[in-house]
């Protein structure tokens, strides 16, 4: 009875030691290869620049947007509100604590979007939630919102929808005012025609 | 006295057949098909290494068959490759990457010492799948830059594209802070169209008296 007892006191004490080693191992909690290639070939994690400047127009208290350039590409010109993490700093601890906390999206931007890719797969391999890319990047940000081009007139009416969109969110971004319109009235020159001179005929 | 203390050997035995259980499930645990090669660090510093990017220009002697020890793979879906590929290219859909006999022929073509070189429509897409594999530990798995829309592109002549930079990401195209500055854009842009001044022309009357009824 008593060797029984001692039996299963030392496999609980064997166990309880086991544990310990276990939390140790894993300091950086990743997930599988398999589930991050399912997670990469997602389309919905790209945001387009239209998508990301509405949630900022609207001030979407649920949106982070993280700047993956270095520091003086960052200070030169961001988004607002944008945090500057670049990719070689991404793993440090006051970094990873703007990832994964609920109800946020955090949406990764760089140049184009490949270092801002490169950043949420890194991410994501340490099973983070809510991360999107902005397609394009600020390259693509300057093209559609600041230089909105106006669509050719066969255009579907959704894509004037959207120049109309990106004009204002320019005005928005940018701080400029509406161009004035007055100017840009086209003249009409109408001559008259000269009187015949002499009495020409007539019934 | 309780019946089982008859067998003093009893605890024993069915605590046996417990290890003996849990050794037989780790032996045939399903292994994951893929497993991490590189810990985090190492695949942030591997994102530098510019000997892990294909060339546009680099594809002439592929498609001409001059170099044996390059293997195109398309990762974008049956359809779109059907529509137009890169000659000699082979279609693995994104979504058939981490299947077993697809893992399998990838890790012989690392042994045979071959490089595979992922491509999709463009650069964007085969990044996320080429940065997988090479935290997996496939070194000889490459990305090609600019991908399948920069290559139909740029077909005619491929030689050329070595001194081309378009296709290179990660650098602004723009200076940023001066194009969004409010200043910057009161200035008329380029690309709009400048509408014209409409003249409208009467015709002149005839001078003299002109016929009538």
């Amino acid at each position: 009875m008593n060797r029984n007892y001692i039996f299963l006191t030392i496999l609980m004490l064997f166990l309880a030691v086991g544990t310990i080693f276990l939390n140790k191992t894993e300091k950086l909690k990743q997930i599988e290869p398999d589930k991050l290639l399912w997670e990469i070939i997602q389309p919905t994690r790209y945001v387009s620049t239209d998508q990301v400047a509405k949630m900022i127009i609207q001030q979407d208290p649920s949106l982070e947007i993280i700047d993956v350039r270095n520091e003086k590409e960052f200070n030169n010109f961001s988004l607002p509100k944008a945090i500057n993490i670049p990719v070689d700093s991404l793993l440090s601890e006051t970094s990873l604590e703007n990832f994964g906390i609920p109800g946020t999206k955090v949406v990764f931007i760089s140049n184009d979007d490949i270092k801002a890719d490169q950043a949420w797969i890194i991410a994501k391999r340490l099973g983070f939630d809510g991360m999107y890319v902005m397609r394009g990047g600020l390259n693509c940000w300057m093209r559609t919102i600041i230089q909105p081009v106006e669509p050719p007139e066969y255009a579907p009416l959704t894509e004037f929808a959207t120049y109309e969109f990106r004009k204002g969110a320019k005005l928005y971004f940018t701080g400029a005012k509406p161009e004035n319109t007055e100017t840009k009235k086209v003249k009409v020159i109408v001559k008259r025609r000269k009187k015949t001179k002499a009495a020409s005929g007539g019934c | 006295m309780h019946e089982h203390e008859l067998n003093p050997w009893r605890t024993l035995i069915v605590l046996s057949v417990f290890a003996v259980l849990i050794v037989i499930g780790f032996f045939t645990l399903q292994k994951p098909t893929m497993k991490y090669d590189l810990n985090m660090k190492e695949s942030l510093t591997v994102l530098n290494d510019k000997d892990a990017c294909f060339y546009p220009w680099q594809l002439e002697k592929v498609i001409k068959k001059e170099v044996n020890n390059v293997v195109l793979f398309d990762i974008r879906d049956r359809f779109t490759y059907g529509q137009g590929h890169i000659p000699n290219s082979e279609n693995i859909s994104a979504f058939d990457l981490t299947n077993k006999e697809n893992i399998k022929r990838l890790e012989n073509l690392k042994k045979k010492n071959i490089t595979v070189v992922l491509y999709g429509e463009d650069q964007l897409q085969a990044n996320g799948p080429w940065m997988l594999f090479r935290q997996a530990g496939f070194k000889n798995v490459k990305v090609l830059l600019g991908g399948y829309k920069y290559y139909s592109e740029h077909k005619e002549d491929l030689a050329a594209t070595k001194s081309d930079e378009s296709y290179k990401k990660g650098t602004p195209r723009f200076d940023y802070a001066k194009i969004a500055s409010p200043s910057n854009t009161g200035i008329e842009q380029p690309n709009s169209p400048v509408k014209k001044k409409v003249v409208v022309r009467r015709k002149k009357k005839a001078k003299a008296a002109s016929g009538g009824c």
